[in-house]
């Protein structure tokens, strides 16, 4: 799963958005750091509506124009599941290691 | 609609039909959305005056190169129109670094040192480079070999960077040596960056979607093309020199025509589904051959034995458009039969 997959997952995670509510939620979990461009959003979207883990919840019109929100499918919430507990896994791997590998008396990597 | 609108509606043209019809106004929605400041005032001013952003159209472009040259899990017709270009681009990257590769040994028989070879004539002297901009020209072009072997292990951005090195320096010295008046003033140089540019570009296909190159050949390919096309050709010149009439658009001809020539040869004991972004890819770089040697030949007005090249170029752009021709109708025939890109694009059910 791409970084961009697993956090338009995650945005989904506690309610279902729009396009440009992906992006802003997106914006704000990843503090800053993953800025969603439209046509990267739409390329993600697609692959995981065709992969039955997203799909449309409803239309809305604002402003004249219709919104469409996107929610997490069961399927989708298990994808996404797998995939922090195998980032987990990954990251606690790392971390012992890092520990291990810390100097005893100075506590610095040695 | 808003001029804004207007303006992105008008770059999301690059996305295939079927796409905006499943995705456009979702897309113009979530723009819109994303260039509303807040304030109404601001909001306005942008929407009458404001563009997308560059990265907006780079994410559109870079959407529209994954769809229209698809990946494996693609519709088979955007997967063929993929593969075709992932393999004229190999094929024309493939020519490049063997040619470079023998250009290292051409300069080593002109300087004597290989033996075993009759001694270059005298009316080809090595001439060391003049100047820092034969140094670089020379030095730029080698980079085609490592542009070519990163591409194949499957190095993107690394291919794409290293090519850029093979393109501005000898791209640069044209134009400072043509503005300079030291070379008369040609189309030639500026035919083969603007094709060498397009390589660059469409490098995109290899994209995270498109299935890896497999090394094993591709790599073979290189001495193999080495021992194929350079060493017989410069070996035949250094006794004949009638021969040295042939050119690099000349010679990008004869290959594309031969290469045609053995793949519908093969065509018409292996007629599977495999051979179709062949076809296209050959008939891809035909077009690209024949459109060289067209915009290279009003520089021979100026040559000696205009009338003897003019008639060499004659019977090779003949003879890629007697194989070409047959190669292209077939290619399109067999496009056509495959399935239209579906409205909803079948996509696999492993994760992304």
């Amino acid at each position: 799963m791409t970084e961009p997959a697993f956090f338009i997952l995650t945005a989904l995670l506690d309610a279902p958005r729009h396009g440009y509510g992906v992006v802003a939620e997106v914006a704000e979990l990843s503090h800053g750091r993953v800025q969603l461009k439209i046509g990267s959003l739409y390329g993600v979207l697609d692959r995981l509506v065709g992969d039955g883990l997203v799909e449309l919840d409803r239309e809305e019109a604002w402003q004249g124009r219709l919104r469409r929100y996107y929610r997490l499918t069961e399927r989708g919430r298990h994808a996404l599941d797998a995939e922090a507990q195998r980032l987990a896994a990954n990251a606690r791997l790392a971390s012992t290691r890092l520990r291990e590998r810390r100097d005893p008396i100075a506590g610095t990597p040695s | 609609m808003s001029p804004l609108e207007e303006r992105y509606r008008f770059v999301l043209r690059l996305l295939p039909a079927a796409y905006r019809q499943k995705w456009e106004d979702d897309m113009v929605a979530a723009f819109l959305d994303s260039m509303d400041t807040g304030d109404p005032e601001t909001t306005a001013y942008v929407t009458d005056y404001g563009r997308p952003t560059l990265s907006e159209v780079a994410s559109i472009v870079s959407l529209a190169v994954r769809l229209r040259l698809g990946g494996a899990d693609a519709p088979p017709r955007s997967y063929a129109w993929g593969q075709a270009v992932r393999l004229s681009t190999l094929m024309a990257m493939l020519a490049h670094a063997v040619m470079v590769t023998a250009g290292i040994a051409v300069t080593l028989w002109l300087s004597g040192k290989i033996a075993w070879l009759p001694a270059p004539a005298l009316e080809w002297p090595l001439s060391p480079p003049s100047n820092i901009w034969h140094t670089a020209w020379n030095l730029a072009g080698y980079a085609w070999l490592p542009a070519y072997i990163a591409l194949v292990l499957g190095h993107r951005r690394v291919a794409q960077a290293v090519a850029l090195l093979a393109i501005v320096p000898p791209a640069i010295t044209t134009a400072v040596e043509q503005a300079a008046g030291d070379v008369p003033l040609s189309l030639s140089p500026w035919a083969m960056r603007f094709i060498d540019v397009v390589l660059l570009l469409a490098m995109a296909a290899f994209h995270h979607g498109a299935p890896p190159v497999p090394r094993r050949p591709w790599l073979l390919a290189l001495p193999i093309g080495i021992f194929l096309v350079p060493v017989p050709l410069f070996t035949i010149q250094a006794t004949r020199p009638a021969l040295r009439l042939l050119d690099w658009p000349g010679l990008s001809c004869a290959v594309v025509t031969v290469a045609m020539v053995v793949h519908l040869v093969g065509r018409v004991t292996n007629r599977s589904s495999r051979t179709l972004p062949w076809s296209l890819a050959l008939t891809l770089l035909a077009v690209t051959a024949l459109a060289l040697r067209t915009a290279t030949l009003p520089d021979y007005s100026n040559q000696a034995q205009r009338t003897t090249l003019t008639t060499i170029a004659s019977v090779e752009v003949i003879a890629v458009l007697a194989v070409g021709v047959p190669l292209a109708v077939l290619a399109i025939r067999a496009l056509r039969r495959l399935p239209p890109i579906p409205a909803v694009a079948p996509r696999p059910t492993t994760p992304t």
